[in-house]
């Protein structure tokens, strides 16, 4: 559970930074006046990098699934 | 009350045990259906987030949305193993389940993210 809560938090500061250096480039783009057509090429692999671990930290911190058969988990101890 | 009545831990839902299909374990299946709503929750929260930052608009996001739900459902699927059997009782549960309760968390970040990156 900390691994991948560490790992969460490291892929939100990631798209933070991603949203931070799209907000520069717009910014520069204003002072250029040209037009945005899309984040550069390395924003985006920002992105889809704090994507990939997002998704990993989704998958593992709420829980693992437990058996619902009902003579797999729990031996009846009578 | 150490005794052997459980706290409700393993609650049958028939009482033929020959075929094991109709029984489960109620508790359990809740709990496996709380990971998935938090997992599709928190995938939502961050696809909206994402797509905003990457500047979707109308269209594109929808279809960023059904992207990442598919991951998300196949990032599940994985998770159990692909064998569903021994933890839900249905395919419908871990692909369609909190589909469209994301969605609106999507929509939310979305425009959230879009206006602190685009328009502020």
């Amino acid at each position: 559970m900390g691994t991948g809560f560490v790992i969460g938090v490291l892929g939100v500061l990631i798209l933070s930074h991603a949203a931070y250096s799209t907000i520069q480039y717009r910014a520069l783009l204003k002072i250029t006046e040209e037009e945005f057509s899309g984040p550069p090429i390395n924003v985006v692999l920002e992105l889809i990098f704090g994507l990939i671990l997002c998704v990993w930290a989704a998958l593992t911190v709420p829980g693992k699934f437990l058996s619902i058969l009902p003579d797999s988990d729990e031996n009846r101890c009578n | 009350m150490a005794g052997h009545d459980d706290s409700g831990a393993s609650e049958k839902k028939s009482s033929e045990a020959i075929n094991d299909l109709p029984t489960f374990n109620a508790e359990n299946m809740q709990n496996n259906m709380r990971v998935i709503y938090y997992s599709r929750t928190f995938m939502s929260i961050i696809g909206g987030f994402i797509a905003g930052i990457w500047g979707f608009t109308s269209l594109m996001g929808f279809i960023f949305y059904f992207l990442i739900m598919a991951i998300t459902s196949v990032g599940l699927t994985a998770k159990a193993g692909f064998t569903i059997h021994s933890y839900f009782d249905s395919w419908n549960r871990i692909i369609l389940d909190g589909f469209l309760g994301g969605l609106m968390s999507f929509v939310l970040f979305w425009t959230f993210s879009y206006d602190i990156v685009h328009i502020f």
